[in-house]
């Protein structure tokens, strides 16, 4: 019983990773209908940005500001980062292609995540970046569930997630952001005949999600998750797996589907073995879609017929 | 009377100045035997300066980037002293990899059709030599590797594949005897990651383990586990040693940080590939092929500017200078022996000996293209996260 609370909880961390990046697929899908294939990249830059910000601040080692501070800075850094990265690769890279084909968006997409890659490399080098996380935060500091460690960067990583998941649930369902937002994804023309002004809804969804995308990126490398460029890759191939097991353009659904991924993927690996957790995962999601191809909170696509 | 004098006169200045033109004509041979000669020697002295360009495949960006730039520059160092000290003219060649089996496949079909390329430095990874060995093998192109170690690699299926560094037949005991005799190590676990070269430290080190009475646990990592937590969770409380076999060492360093967040007191043994600065924890261990040159006399002057020319090193680069050495050096005598291509290359390649090497010895082939008299080194890692020779 304790091995398995030990592997549930490590599920629930990482999947918590995978929620968020979840999230911005299903921000931009729900309301653009269009897949950002660049999504895991602003994962990646999120990642880096909250690392650069650490080392300025004289982290790991030798912080000159208070802990709390300097993790604070790296999320809020990251996140800005990410959301100006996220808007300007909406701004030159997919408005100009909203009226086109779905084919040369989706290409675009894919072009721009390798951009971001290149980009990466050329400017922060090949080198692997760990945050080292231990020479700033007791790592021994935490509680048991039963012989479960649950270390503070843990704890820290779930309130976070969880709470940045709150938060955009209740931006999208009780604001007047979140009721214009639903408009454009149901009619994007209704929308701008009732006076919303669409580009400025898109810019702020891609806003949000990718400063979501970042936030996940500090939260990886806190996690001691390695560095370097391709880091987006995986990160983004998981979070939309995640996005589509929970029904892309559901918020709650983008949740659960980030959660069971990284249950799914830490008990294969605690019960079975590590090579088959991939495996199974996406295994998974193609009985999923195959029984319930909405998802499982996603709505039914509804057309006038 | 005066006229037979005049004649006798004109007859002795004709034959001075016949001997005058003899001695123009003796002295204008000698000076044209002379240039004849200097033009020869000239032309022989020129037709003996040796050229050719060596590929240096290596990870230059990705994962590995730091170890393969670190390779690519002591090659370039390793080329300018050769010429420098025989006068040749050899070039270098990069080929990035990423450290990767697919990557390397394609580098070597461009590498082959690539007349000019005489023999390769490269590649770093066991499972990318496993990849080109057949291309190479082929193209009768002598490839020579500094850190491939798995064993397999020597047994025949790469015919043009040398090391110079020793293989993990080598490093499975080594490590083996250091966790059972100085560490006391009763209870292992290994981290096999799942590529040619951390299969073939796992089962190595796993004999070798069996045969001094030590049965170890193997869990296979997937070699994109970003994570591993949940991986340590299955290791025991009673766990000594975990002994890590990632090519990247910055997934050594995780696991050492996920094994302290999760209480656990079992050390980290990395294999090679955990050789970086990356791993840093202290009271870790890690294996590496070779010694840390700096404190070698032999190999202080190349130490020394190459510090000065591109900074700090750790210890895949120093291999890769004996390797680019071993291959200027096979094509230097095929070259003196009066054909320098790749046959010729590949045929001197067990005729190579480099003396008193920056590694501290000898280096010279066996027969299967192993380094004769190789061994590994064991490093602990300190308070300050520095490696500390200990074997």
């Amino acid at each position: 019983m304790n091995y398995f609370i030990e592997q549930l909880t490590n599920g629930l961390i990482i999947g918590g990773i995978y929620a968020l990046i979840a999230l911005g697929y299903t921000l931009i899908y729900g309301v653009l209908q269009f897949l950002n294939l660049a999504h895991g990249e602003l994962y990646m830059m999120g990642s880096f940005f909250g690392f650069f910000t650490m080392v300025a601040l004289g982290g790991p080692a030798t912080a000159v500001v208070p802990i709390w501070l300097m993790i604070f800075l790296m999320f809020v850094v990251a996140m800005g980062g990410g959301a100006l990265l996220g808007v300007a690769v909406e701004r030159f890279a997919y408005r100009p292609l909203r009226k086109s084909r779905r084919l040369a968006a989706l290409i675009s997409a894919l072009g721009v995540s390798l951009f971001l890659q290149s980009a990466a490399l050329l400017l922060f080098g090949a080198k692997i970046r760990l945050y080292d996380t231990g020479m700033f935060i007791n790592l021994r500091t935490g509680f048991n569930i039963g012989t479960a460690r649950i270390d503070i960067t843990e704890v820290l990583v779930v309130l976070l997630s969880v709470t940045l998941m709150i938060v955009l649930w209740i931006m999208v369902n009780r604001s007047q952001f979140g009721r214009a937002m639903r408009a454009v994804a149901v009619d994007q023309d209704a929308a701008v005949m009732n006076g919303i002004d669409v580009d400025r809804i898109v810019v702020i969804t891609f806003a949000l999600a990718s400063g979501l995308a970042g936030a996940a990126g500090v939260m990886a490398g806190l996690l001691l998750f390695p560095v370097d460029q391709y880091m987006g890759l995986f990160a983004g191939l998981k979070g939309f797996t995640a996005a589509v097991l929970g029904g892309i353009g559901s918020i709650p659904g983008a949740m659960l589907g980030g959660f069971i991924l990284g249950v799914v993927e830490a008990m294969v690996t605690g019960y079975l073995n590590p090579t088959y957790a991939d495996f199974v995962a996406f295994v998974i999601l193609i009985m999923v879609l195959l029984i319930r191809p909405r998802g499982l909170l996603g709505q039914p696509l509804v057309g006038k017929v | 009377m005066t006229s037979v004098g005049a004649i006798a006169a004109l007859g002795l200045v004709l034959s001075g100045c016949a001997g005058g033109s003899d001695s123009t004509s003796s002295e204008t041979t000698d000076a044209a035997t002379a240039e004849e000669t200097a033009a020869e020697t000239a032309t022989e002295e020129a037709a003996i300066i040796c050229e050719g360009a060596i590929a240096v495949m290596a990870p230059l960006t990705g994962g590995a980037a730091s170890i393969g730039q670190e390779q690519l520059n002591f090659a370039k160092l390793a080329v300018e002293d050769f010429n420098a000290a025989n006068g040749s003219a050899y070039t270098l060649i990069e080929s990035d990899t990423q450290l990767d089996a697919g990557q390397a496949s394609t580098q070597a079909t461009s590498i082959v059709s690539d007349s000019s390329i005489i023999a390769v430095v490269g590649p770093a990874g066991s499972q990318e030599v496993s990849a080109v060995g057949p291309a190479f093998a082929d193209a009768s192109l002598a490839f020579v590797s500094a850190s491939a170690t798995n064993p397999d690699l020597t047994n025949g299926d790469n015919a043009t594949f040398f090391r110079v560094i020793p293989t993990d037949a080598v490093q499975g005991p080594t490590v083996a005897e250091y966790m059972v005799n100085e560490l006391g190590a009763d209870n292992v676990v290994i981290l096999q990651e799942k590529t040619d070269y951390g299969v073939g430290i796992a089962k190595s080190a796993s004999e070798a383990l069996t045969g001094l009475g030590v049965t170890a646990e193997v869990i296979a990592v997937p070699e994109e586990k970003k994570t591993y937590d949940d991986i340590v969770s299955k290791i025991g409380e009673d766990v000594d040693v975990v002994f890590v076999t990632f090519q990247i060492a910055a997934k050594s360093e995780q696991v050492a940080q996920s094994l302290i967040k999760a209480g656990k007191t079992a050390v980290v043994f990395g294999s090679d590939g955990s050789f970086a600065a990356e791993f840093k924890t202290p009271g870790s261990y890690t294996a590496a092929f070779a010694p840390d040159v700096k404190g070698i006399p032999a190999a202080a002057d190349v130490a020394a500017r190459f510090s000065e020319q591109y900074g700090e090193f750790g210890t895949f680069g120093p291999p890769v200078y004996v390797a680019s050495q071993a291959v200027m050096q096979a094509a230097q005598l095929a070259c003196e022996a009066g054909s320098l291509d790749r046959a010729a290359v590949l045929a001197q390649m067990p005729n190579v000996l480099i003396s008193d090497s920056i590694l501290g010895g000898d280096i010279a082939f066996t027969s299967d293209g192993n380094v004769d008299g190789a061994r590994f080194y064991i490093f602990s890692i300190d308070e300050s996260g520095s490696p500390v020779l200990v074997q």
